[in-house]
């Protein structure tokens, strides 16, 4: 009687989980197809080539907000990755024999889930006030930050994963422990680090509360890192509290091009899994 | 036969001071092979690790005594690691090849000692793999993953990765307890064609191995070398109570 009763259960269980994957993936595809639905139409070549239109006015697109939002994002990677590779290789290698480590692994647990917004206010402290005025440095300083402990923690975690004797293996071939490192562990642990790096990324590109106090906004195209800089996520903020019509479209694109990023990055990065891992 | 390792008094202490290896004295003969037996935990595998200072790299450990090679105390402090570790080299109880080609992980030793030719690494990986007898098995396939390799594929992996630097010793530890008994027929056979070119030190679990494959046999229990003699005479005549019953199966 007891195995008859078991698949019951078991079925039961396997439909629970079947109910709520797709609870969970319909509100995704919701999401999905409401952005490209509303987006797909505010998507045309002005939308990347033109700067905005003075409020009220018909037509401009959004280049300045594009390019802001790629130099802060590549500005952010520059100060963010170095920091955490180097950062969790320390916690990984050098560091095994302090106690310090743990203390730091565990403050970068929880800088991981500190709201972005509190970095933001961080930044306009040290960095904006101290200067005067919002600019792109502050706005990239915040999102490094950001990226820092996750991919600190992510670099750690997969160093840590590879065996130990592949270490001493290649110590008994007379490697110095920064060729062991760079030339052995790194190489197996590379595919972990680019997710952890991909995934950073992909988080703060969709980030717009660390940048209201740092990067602010800029409604003229600007290149000038030390001056206030336009973001997607920042005018898609403000173009969908404006009272245009024209704004809200707009901001259903960058919406949809900002998706659609994040995508092909997540993408990308699996298909560089695999390729590695193909042989 | 010439010496090629004395131990001396050697003894040597884990973290906190815990006795491990009592008092070992030996002399390891150039290009034989020298078996370490024992029951598990007697020091067989701390003392392999004594030859290439591998306790280095864990903080704590303490070595007391002298190990003579090529006329230096490699225990002292100004010996260079990476030099000694480039003539004795090692062989683990899993194997452990580097996540890169067949070719690459020849070439990697080869590579720290400075070689830079292409021709010169190619003919030298080539030989390696011939030497551990691989080479028929991978020259198709160099630039592949290594981890594609079997298990006992591996294992001659890493053994032709130390042979290519042409070490003077190979240490190996336990190089067959992972391996199913045909990848340990062709370790074996491997091992004794190495006779005569290099020295090797192995530490094994199987007494039928010691037996078959090395010429000195160094029997060890609780932190001390029992005995250590010619292998036909350890598994004929030994001298000791303690082998006899080991060796008979009486314990261990």
């Amino acid at each position: 009687m007891i195995p008859k009763k078991r698949k019951i259960v078991s079925t039961l269980a396997l439909f629970a989980c079947f109910l709520t994957a797709l609870w969970g993936i319909f509100w995704l595809s919701f999401i999905i197809i409401d952005v490209v639905r509303h987006g797909i139409t505010a998507i045309n070549p002005s939308l990347f080539l033109k700067d905005p239109a003075p409020p009220g006015e018909e037509g401009g697109g959004l280049r300045n907000a594009f390019i802001g939002h790629l130099l802060l994002t590549v500005f952010a990677t520059l100060i963010g990755v170095p920091i955490g590779v180097l950062g969790g290789t320390f916690l990984a290698e050098y560091g095994r024999k302090y106690k310090i480590s743990r203390v730091i692994s565990t403050l970068a647990d929880i800088m991981v889930s500190v709201p972005a917004i509190i970095i933001g206010a961080f930044i306009y402290a040290i960095i904006v006030k101290p200067m005067g005025h919002f600019s792109g440095w502050a706005g990239a300083c915040a999102l490094g930050i950001i990226m820092i402990p996750t991919v600190l923690r992510t670099t750690e975690n997969m160093l840590s994963l590879i065996p130990w004797p592949l270490r001493e293996a290649a110590f008994a071939l007379g490697a110095p422990y920064y060729k062991v490192i760079i030339q052995v562990v790194y190489k197996g642990a590379a595919t972990g680090i680019l997710t952890g790096i991909i995934l950073s990324i992909a988080r703060v590109t969709g980030e717009a509360a660390p940048l209201l106090f740092t990067a602010f906004n800029n409604n003229y195209f600007s290149l000038d890192m030390s001056q206030p800089i336009a973001s997607l996520t920042v005018t898609i903020f403000q173009y969908a509290m404006g009272p245009y019509e024209d704004w809200h479209a707009q901001a259903w694109g960058a919406a949809l091009m900002i998706t659609l990023f994040i995508l092909i990055a997540t993408i990308s990065g699996r298909i560089l899994i695999k390729r590695r891992y193909r042989d | 036969m010439i010496p090629e390792i004395e131990v001396r008094n050697l003894n040597f202490y884990y973290t906190g001071g815990i006795h491990i290896l009592k008092n070992i004295n030996m002399t390891v003969y150039k290009n034989q092979v020298t078996a370490l037996i024992g029951p598990s935990g007697c020091g067989k595998t701390t003392l392999l690790r004594c030859f290439n200072r591998m306790h280095d790299l864990y903080a704590g450990n303490k070595y007391d005594g002298e190990i003579i090679f090529q006329g230096m105390n490699i225990l002292s402090k100004e010996t260079d690691l990476i030099e000694l570790r480039s003539k004795i080299g090692m062989v683990f109880q899993k194997p452990t090849p580097f996540p890169m080609s067949i070719y690459e992980n020849i070439a990697y030793g080869l590579k720290l000692r400075g070689i830079k030719s292409r021709g010169e690494l190619k003919t030298r990986v080539e030989k390696a793999l011939k030497d551990a007898a691989l080479w028929d098995e991978v020259k198709d396939k160099l630039n592949a993953n290594a981890f594609g390799l079997s298990g006992g594929q591996q294992q001659r992996l890493c053994i032709a990765r130390a042979l290519a630097v042409e070490p003077e010793i190979i240490l190996f530890d336990e190089p067959t307890s992972a391996l199913d008994p045909i990848s340990t027929a062709k370790i074996e056979e491997l091992i004794i064609s190495l006779k005569g070119i290099v020295t090797i030190i192995i530490v094994t679990h199987n007494m039928q191995q010691a037996a078959r494959i090395s010429d000195w046999t160094g029997f060890m229990m609780l932190g001390e070398l029992v005995e250590y003699d010619r292998t036909d005479k350890i598994f004929t005549v030994p001298s000791n109570k303690l082998t006899e019953d080991y060796i008979t199966g009486r314990f261990g």
